[in-house]
Order: structure tokens, then sequence, then C-alpha cells
């Protein structure tokens, strides 16, 4: 499937949060209606549209791999946005979203779009951090804010595709340098060569032949 | 979007309950019922494989007999059918058969399950079939495939992967086949899942991984990292404008990420892979291409030159050539190997590789180091023997043997390690010139400081290079140190602390660091009376140099406070700077590069100002390190000593001003305004005790602005700006808000008091700033208080200030429990020993004196209150004048150098030195003159 752009996301937060079940909701809507089920997975690309343009998200969950330093930091490196989640009834993940912006404002280009997420939206009566301190913390640290609810799929498609059109505008406005693709952007395949609109586009098919092993 | 179509085709017996064995069967008979992938069905097995994901995992944690039937029925082979076919859109069911097995195999809770899936081989044979991986979806679901397998793997599982019979690990051995995919979420998908693997503890995979695959796998990484870092060293040479720093920073961070990896891997601590590993980088990359390229340089030795392209050697081999045979055959810059070097021994720590490196880096002769590689490490290797057999030898019996003297002449004769027979070495000791430039020095420093601090590397192989010696003779402990070096270091400084000088902040803040590492052994100085003079006066230049910039610019005072602020926030990470790609550029001027004050040269006066405030702290630090001495001037504020938000404070006999506090928002609060030294305090009775008031608001007068209201002269608009703290970037005003006095008179005297008060507040510290730079007209020692204390900081119990001025505006002190010093409440004043509070405020005089001593000091104005009359009087009825801020008053004039036009209300001075006094008994005897 042809696309206009490529943009790479990652999940990062507390395990438990529920990231890899947002990451499936997201990207493969017939689990939405299973109530009783817990059902994640690490990796899903989708297609969306932003200003009639083609995009493709893929996500990368980090789960499990927190043991290799040399692991998250490549992993923050190679995204355009991260979703840093917390869970609206665990004080604690909120707790610990200081210690995961810094390794993400650490590792990653400073150009990633960070959004905020408090997960599991639905279980409202366990709830345990209030909506306004997680605006709060948004605000404080310049990051986009959203609960959503992975069961109820609430918010779901609202918290990546913003992401994408935060990313989208960056682009358009020059920040991002979309022909280097370690920043986690890359341009499509028939888009590169032939749309002119895209500064030094003809650079990646080059690079990218290059590095083929 | 596909779901309307699971209606299509499944017309026929299609269960409700999509949670049952019997939807599994109804998708059993759809799975066999189209079992050649065609245009039409493609959508309707898409959907099918989604729904076995999803009941499968339903049945792994309710329902048994739902995994039963898929294993009975040996759904897996299905999978694997449709895979192999290459039919229209097979990529497409590919992709979604691909998740179905990562969701399987992601949530599979039970273990019995996990092992009837793995059980019969399909696993493998889905692993080894060639999917079409030019389809970059198709690649990304199968490397999270093989990685999300890898996470499975433990004691148990590993047999499922590997075959010892056959000798056969598909997981692994396909993985690496995309160990340098041109995508790099995929090469970290191989990362994560070869480290998964090698964490796996099975003895027989672990030597199949070593004899099977280890030689060509680490080869391979090796040989790309030394590609890698020849495309660095050409983008450095290429980037002298700056003009793509971004395609530098990758090309660090990438070097970073491999050596992060190897890292990993060795911090496994797997001995026999580790082995191979270590000796694929000692031959094949570090020694031959980080070390060597350090030689290449050496008979020309214009590191220090200047000029980029004289720095830069030129590889006869351009490093760009497509099918380099040999990495090392291009060698590169001597900066871009001490900046890789640096980075190796910051992150790497295993000791059978950084102790090598180190030692030939540092004790390497030309002999050895003239027939190559290999030659090199097996003279390390008999070195290292020898070293051993002796150690037994030569410990035990000769140095029992060795006189003193000689003890003595060994450690005193560094020259050793001085030579010019130690090609690497001098090539990081050249690198150390500044004439020109930092740049190349920047590098050696960080190589030092990364060897000197790395834990693989043993003291004795740092002994005396880089770390001080210690001998033992008989009476005493003789300590030395790397002479030639410490001089190297201290003309570093030297220059650093020259205005004119050419040395970065960064590059002054690691030499101290190193400095410090060198001269100092057990806690004590070692420095050698030959060298002390010299750190003494780079401090005075230091000084100097600041004292040009002390009031020259506007806004001196908060540049010091900021850049005090700033640097104490962090201490240099050598581990980060070495992370950072824009030193790898020649040191730029502009601040429009986008780099780090710290890391690049002064532009413009207010630039160099802040360089002179830095400068002046970096000295100062190291001065008192070297004195063994803790800082007790700085920071000016002392957080400790002022009064938080909700301290209780006994108000009683203070001067207090009613207001109400209207919000922008449209809130309203009623408070009483007071007046501090350092502060401005909001405060709300305190319904608890009578007379006092609970803090509700502070905030620094020398913060605040104030203006009067055009339309209401009872008003006053009154910004408090947060003060300069590390915490945080926010500088959004700590409050802005409308004081609604009650009446004008109590307003003029707010505006007033508040007005001074920051003016005071900001000499005082302008005072305390001139006394560290030793300005002349500062007579005595400085004090040893912070300025920051307040009348109630710091304080439990809190005493009276003024007296009794019920009515805000009416100062009328009654200040007979409180002599002198008007913080002083009854009850702590018994505390205060006479002498103690008499020589602080001798000494506040003294300092009054000199700093602001008027001639117009000891006739009180009428609005002042001199102190010593209050003593004596029981209460002086003010009432018809407003109180700007009782003072103390001397009758003695002394000293008048100072030309300050107000007579400060030294007051603030007495009280917090006294208040100091109490607290710091030592100092204060040091501070008494």
């Amino acid at each position: 499937m042809s696309y206009a752009y490529l943009f790479k996301y990652i999940i990062i937060g507390d395990t438990g949060v529920g990231k890899s079940c947002l990451l499936l909701q997201f990207t493969d809507k017939r689990f939405q209606p299973v109530h009783d089920l817990t059902i994640g997975v690490e990796f899903g690309a989708r297609m969306i549209t932003i200003d009639s343009k083609q995009i493709k998200l893929q996500i990368w969950d980090t789960a499990g791999q927190e043991a290799f330093r040399s692991i998250t930091r490549s992993y923050y490196r190679g995204a355009a946005g991260a979703l840093l989640v917390y869970d609206i009834t665990r004080r604690e993940t909120f707790n610990h979203l200081t210690t995961w912006l810094d390794d993400a404002r650490q590792h990653s280009n400073s150009n990633m779009v960070i959004m905020l997420i408090g997960n599991k939206s639905d279980l409202e009566s366990r709830r345990e951090v209030k909506k306004e301190e997680g605006e709060a913390f948004a605000r404080e640290h310049g990051l986009v804010f959203m609960e959503t609810s992975a069961k109820t799929a609430a918010n779901v498609e609202e918290a990546f595709i913003n992401t994408a059109k935060e990313i989208y505008e960056k682009i358009q406005e020059g920040v991002f340098d979309i022909n280097n693709e370690a920043n986690g952007i890359k341009i499509g395949p028939q888009h590169s060569p032939t749309n002119p609109s895209l500064p030094g586009a003809g650079g990646v098919g080059g690079s990218q032949g290059s590095a083929c092993c | 979007m596909f779901r309307s179509r699971s209606w299509f085709g499944g017309g026929w017996g299609r269960p409700k309950n999509p949670h049952s064995l019997e939807h599994l069967k109804y998708l059993y008979n759809v799975l066999s019922r189209n079992q050649t992938v065609s245009e039409h069905n493609r959508g309707l097995l898409v959907e099918t494989l989604r729904s076995i994901a999803e009941i499968l995992i339903w049945g792994d944690q309710n329902d048994s007999s739902v995994f039963d039937f898929f294993l009975e029925k040996n759904m897996l082979s299905f999978f694997l059918r449709i895979m192999r076919q290459r039919s229209g859109g097979s990529n497409y069911v590919c992709v979604q058969l691909l998740q179905t097995l990562n969701i399987l195999f992601e949530n599979i809770r039970n273990e019995t399950s996990l092992y009837y899936l793995l059980s019969n081989n399909h696993v493998n044979s889905i692993i080894v079939h060639k999917f079409d991986f030019s389809d970059e979806e198709v690649m990304a679901y199968y490397i999270s495939f093989l990685k999300t397998l890898s996470l499975k793997l433990n004691a148990h599982t590993i047999h499922f992967f590997y075959n010892e019979h056959t000798n056969d690990f598909p997981l692994y051995t396909e993985a690496i086949k995309f160990f340098n995919h041109p995508e790099s979420m995929v090469r970290i998908a191989v990362r994560t899942l070869t480290l998964n693997v090698y964490k796996v503890e099975d003895s027989s995979m672990l030597g199949f991984i070593r004899d099977r695959t280890a030689a060509p796998y680490f080869s391979n990484i090796v040989w790309f990292i030394g590609k890698h870092i020849q495309e660095l060293d050409m983008c450095v040479r290429n980037e002298a404008d700056h003009h793509s720093q971004n395609r530098l920073a990758d090309l660090v961070a990438e070097h970073l990420d491999h050596l992060h990896y190897l890292n990993d891997i060795l911090c496994l601590n797997i001995t026999d892979l580790n082995h191979v590993l270590t000796d694929h980088l000692l031959h094949k990359l570090l020694i031959p291409l980080y070390i060597y390229s350090l030689a290449t340089h050496r008979r020309t030795s214009s590191i220090a030159e200047g000029s980029v392209s004289k720095i830069l050697w030129s590889s006869s081999s351009g490093p760009d050539s497509p099918r380099l045979q040999d990495p090392t055959s291009g060698r590169v810059s001597c900066v871009v190997a001490l900046f890789l070097l640096s980075q190796v021994f910051l992150i790497l720590s295993h000791s059978p590789l950084v102790q090598t490196l180190a030692w030939i880096i540092l004790k390497t002769d030309k002999s050895v180091f003239e027939k190559g590689v290999t030659k090199l490490l097996e003279h390390y290797e008999c070195e290292k023997k020898l070293l051993e057999d002796s150690y037994e030898e030569t410990l035990v019996e000769d140095l029992r043997n060795i006189t003193d003297e000689e003890k003595e002449k060994l450690a005193k004769n560094p020259s050793d390690f001085v030579a010019t027979e130690k090609p690497f070495l001098e090539t990081v000791y050249s690198a150390l010139d500044c004439n020109e430039n930092d740049y190349a020095a920047l590098f050696g420093l960080c190589l030092l400081y990364a060897m000197a601090n790395n834990k693989g590397v043993t003291t004795d192989v740092l002994e005396q290079v880089l770390k001080p010696k210690k001998s033992f003779s008989s009476k005493d402990v003789k300590y030395s140190y790397n002479v030639y070096l410490v001089e190297k270091l201290l003309s570093i400084v030297t220059l650093a602390c020259q205005p004119t000088c050419r040395v970065r902040l960064v590059t002054l803040e690691i030499t101290l660091k190193l400095l410090l590492q060198l001269v100092i052994c057990d806690g004590k100085n070692i420095l050698m009376d030959q060298h002390r003079p010299t750190i003494e006066s780079c401090k005075s230049q230091s000084l100097a140099l600041l004292r040009n910039f002390y009031k020259s610019e506007e806004i001196f005072l908060d540049m010091f406070e900021h850049e005090y602020c700033d640097m104490s926030k962090s201490s240099l990470n050598v581990e980060w700077l070495c992370m950072d790609s824009a030193i790898l550029l020649p040191p730029a001027g502009t601040p429009m590069t986008g780099i780090d004050f710290i890391k690049r040269l002064p532009c413009g006066e207010s630039e160099k100002a802040r360089r002179a405030i830095r400068l002046f702290f970096l000295m100062r630090i190291t001065a008192l390190s070297l004195n063994g001495e803790m800082e007790t001037q700085l920071p000016l504020t002392n957080p400790q000593s002022c009064v938080q938000i909700e301290q209780a404070l006994d108000l009683n006999n203070s001067d207090l001003i009613a207001c109400t506090v209207l919000y922008k928002d449209g809130t309203k609060m009623r408070r009483f305004l007071v007046i501090d030294v350092m502060q401005l305090i909001l405060v709300e009775p305190d319904n608890k005790r009578l007379g006092w008031g609970v803090a509700k608001l502070v905030g620094f007068l020398q913060d605040i602005e104030v203006t009067g209201d055009k339309d209401d002269s009872r008003c006053l608009h009154i910004t408090i700006h947060r003060p300069i703290s590390g915490a945080t970037t926010n500088r959004v005003p700590l409050l802005s808000a409308k004081f609604l006095f009650d009446d004008n008179i109590r307003c003029m005297a707010a505006k007033q008091r508040l007005t001074k008060g920051r003016i005071k507040a900001r000499q005082k510290k302008m005072q305390h700033i001139a006394r560290l730079l030793e300005i002349p007209g500062q007579s005595g020692p400085p004090s040893p208080a912070f300025t920051g204390q307040g009348l109630y900081g710091g304080r439990k119990n809190v005493r009276p200030m003024f007296v009794s001025s019920r009515c805000p505006g009416f100062a009328a002190p009654k200040r007979d429990s409180s002599p002198g010093v008007l913080h002083r409440t009854s009850r702590l004043q018994n505390d205060v020993s006479p002498s103690s509070s008499n020589r602080s405020r001798d000494s506040s005089l003294g300092r009054a004196k000199s700093r602001e001593g008027s001639p117009r000091m000891p006739r009180p104005r009428s609005e002042e209150i001199p102190l010593e009359l209050i003593k004596k009087t029981t209460l002086i009825d003010m009432a018809p004048k407003i109180s700007i801020l009782p003072r103390p008053q001397t009758p003695r004039i002394e000293n008048e150098l100072s030309q300050e036009k107000e007579a400060a209300p030294t007051i603030f001075i007495s009280e917090e030195t006294s208040f100091i006094g109490d607290r710091k008994t030592t100092n204060d005897g040091v501070e008494t003159i």
C-alpha cells in the first residue's frame, strides 16, 4: 500500500498500563468489544489520512526490553512520535512519568512529538489520578494530553491521529529533517523521486541503497 | 475495516457467541474450505485469522478445550500452507498471519498451551519461510514475530528452537541475517533478539552460538562499525562549517548504539562469547583503527594548529570507497579517534578489553608500535605474563630489597611517561596544547578522564600516569603524580584564565576535574610547591577578569545567580558530553550554531561576562577543593534560611500592612503584607495564636515589580517573578496581581518599602559579590553569612520583628526586649550569649560602614528608628511618620570609602549576621574583627 509518509511511533510507560492493548486497539479494531479479555501486541501498523494524504503509522512497543540500554536508546532515537502512557487507576504509574520523560528527552531527537495518555478511563470508580493532574503535567512539560480507554476505544483513534497531525505539521513547518530516516519519518516509496515539493527527496533512495546489506 | 466482510462467506453455521469452541470449529471449517488464497477469499481469510487469535487467547484463559481442538486439527499447518502460496495478495494475508502469531505468543499465559504451540516444529518452519522481505510491512511483522518469540525464551523453551542434534537454531540464525537492515527498527529488533538469546543459560546452545555463529556475526559487526566510523570521519571533515549537524549527530548516535550493544553483550558475562568478541574488537577494530589513528599524526603533530584541514588526516584510500576490504586500511583523523576512544572508555567496562586498550595507549613504545597490531598484542600478552609472574617475585622480594631512596627515585621519575618513545600517549599529550585553540584538547582530556575513571581498568596500569602514586618509605607515605601531565593541565587552566583566551568552559571544567583526580590522594592535596602558585594566580586572574564585568552589565546580579544555578544544577557529565556530536566540529563562537554555551566560545560582551562568572565559579570551587574547604558563601540566597509557605510567623511587633489581593481571575484575598529583609511575605492571621500569621505567599524582593495604579491611588500592581532555579524553566510570575490598600497613605508606604526593599536586597547581594571578588573598598573578609537570611528565615520559633504596629504604616517599635538586634525574640535572646550578639552586631556595623557608610549615617532621619535609641526607649510613637524601615545607626563614622547615596538600612545586615552568628559560631569568630 502506498503512502506519502510513514511515521514511526513508540509507546512507553510502566508495565501494565495497557500499552500493547492501546496498540492493538488502534491497529486492529476488532478487539474492541471483547470485554473480559486483555489482548495486546508489540507491533502494529495502520494507514490514516491527514490533509488528504495517506500516512502510515508504525507503532513499536518496547515492553520487556528495558534491561538493555542499547535497545531503549535506539528505540527512542528512531521514533517520530511517542505515546507516554500511565494508568489512571494506579498512582505510581503517574509518578514515574518524569523518569520516562527524562529518558525520552535524553535519547530521542528533540523534535519527537510526545503525547501523554491516561489510560483506562473506563475505570472511573477506581480512578487515582485526576484528569486535571494529567493536564497539569502535560502543560508543564509541553505535551499533548488525552485520557483513553483501550477497552471502550474511547479516544484511542484521536490519540494516535492527533500525534500524527502534530508530526505532520512539524514536517510542513520544516522542523523535521525528513530526509533523515533516523528521525522516524520516511517518505513513501513512490513519493520520493517524483514529488518536487519534498526537498531533496532523491537522497532517500540513495542512502537506502548504499546501506542495504 | 474488514469487519463487514466477515459476514460474507460465513453465512451458515456461524455461532452467535464468538468466544466458544463452536466458533473455533466454525473458523476451522472456513480455513479448510479456503486453502487456496485468491483475490476473492483473502478478506475472509484475514478475518478468520484474526478471529482465531482472539478465540485462542480467550480459550487460553477460559476453556482448555479450545486449545485442544486447535492442536488436534493441526491448525498451524494451515498457516504454513497459506504463507507458502505465492498468489495475489498473499503478502496481505501473510501480514495478518504473522500478527495472529504475534498475538498468540504474546498473550498466552498458560505454559502448557505455549509448549503445545511450539511442540510440532511448525513455528520453526514459519521462521525459516522466505517471506517477501522486500515488503516493509511483511518485514516489520516478521521481525516482530521473531522478537516476540525471543522474549519467550528460557531454559525450557530454548529446546523448541535450538535443535541440539541437527545443530540448528533458525530463530537466531535467521534473525542475524538482518542485523544490518536499513530499517533501524528492524536492526533494533535483531539486537534485542540476540541479547534475549544470549541471556538464556543453556550451555549447548551457547556453544553453538560461539562455534557456529560468533566469528562471522561479530566480525560483521566489527566491519560495519569500522565502515561507519569512516563515514563519521568524512562527515567531520566535510562539516567544518556546521552545515549538516543532523547527519553528524546521527552518525555519533549510531556509534554510541554500537558501543552500547557491545557493552550489553559483554555485560551478560558469557565467558566464551566475550572472549571471541573481545578478540575481534581488539584485532580488527579498536587497535588497528582507533588507536593506530592516534599515531598517524605523530610526525607532523599539527593537531592544535587550528585549521581543520591540517588537523584532519586524509587517508589515501578514501573511506568512502565502496568496497573497503579492511577497515584498517583507512584511518581516521586524530580528533575523531580521540573522541571515539573516549566513548569506548566511557561505555565499555569489560576488563580484558579496556585493560588492554589502556595499557596499549599508555605504555606502548615506538619499537613495538612499528611492528604492527598483532605484534603489539603479543607484546602486551607477554608483558602481562611477565608482570603477573614478576608480581610474586618483585613484590615479595625485590621491593623488599629496594632502599627508600631508590623507591623515591622511581616515584619521582615520571619522565617515563612523558617520553616521546610512547607514540600513542604522546599524541594524547600533544593534543592538550591549547595555544591555538582547544579543539583537540577537549578530546584528549575526555579520553584521559574516561580511562582514569573506567571501572575495568586496574590501578596498576593507571598509577603514576592518571592516578597519584603512593610509595611507602620507612616512616611515611610518599605521594607522587604525573608532573608532566599536571603541568599540561595547569597551562590549560592558565590559558583559560586569560582575557583573550580560546579555551571553552567545558574544556576548563574537565581539565579541573582531571587535575583534582591527579593531585588529590587519600583526601589530601599532594600538589607540589612548584605547582601551587599557578592555581593561586589563576584564581586571582579569574577574580580580576570578573571584576571588569562587575556592574558593567545591568543585570549582572541576575546573570550571576543564574549562572550559579545553572552550574550547580548538574556538574559536568563527561559521558553526556561525549554523546554530543557538536563538539566534533571546530570550536564555534556564535550561538546561532545551537551549541550549548559552555561548549562554545563566548559571543559578545554579555556572554563574555557569563563566561567570566563561570570561570570565577570553577576556579573558586577548585581552589576550595584543593584546600579541602567547603563553600560557605554561595549561593547568594540560602534557601534554608528563607520563610517558606505555610510557615507560622510571630508577627507581634511587626509592621503589617493590610491589603486585599485581587487576582486577574477575579479572586480576592485579604492578606497582610510583611516585608522582610530579602522577602515579601503575604500572611493570613493564624487562628491558633494571636499575633501570629501563616505565610501564604513568599517572594524575593529582588524579583518584584511594583507600579502604581493610574486610576486608584490605593492600588498597586505587583508582579513577583519566580526566583531563578534549576528545577523549572517555567518563568510564569509567581504572582501578578493588584493590591488594594486601606488608603493611599498605606499604599504609598507599601510602595516605598517594596521599592526600597528591592533596591536594598539587590545591593546587599551585589556587595556580597563584591566581597567575593575582593573589590577594593570592601573591608574585612567576606561574611560567612548567606545574604538570603531573612528575619524569619530558617527559624522554627519565630520572634517578633516590629513592636505592635497595629496600624500599618505606623512604626511603633517597642524593642526593650530585643536590644539592638531587631529579630531577637525575648525567648531566643536569652539563649544567645551577650558576647555573640555583640560580636555580630559589631561585625555588621563594620561592614555597613565600609560599604555604605554615608556621612549622614549618624543623623537619624525622622522616619528611621535608630536602634540605639530604641534600646533605651520603651515606646517611640512615630505615628505621623511613615516608617520605611527602621534601621540601626551607629554613632561612629569610620571608613567612608563607599559613595552609596542611600544610607542603607543596615539593620538588615546586623540581623543576618547575628543570625548566622548564632548558627555558625565558628565562622563568626573569623568574621569578627
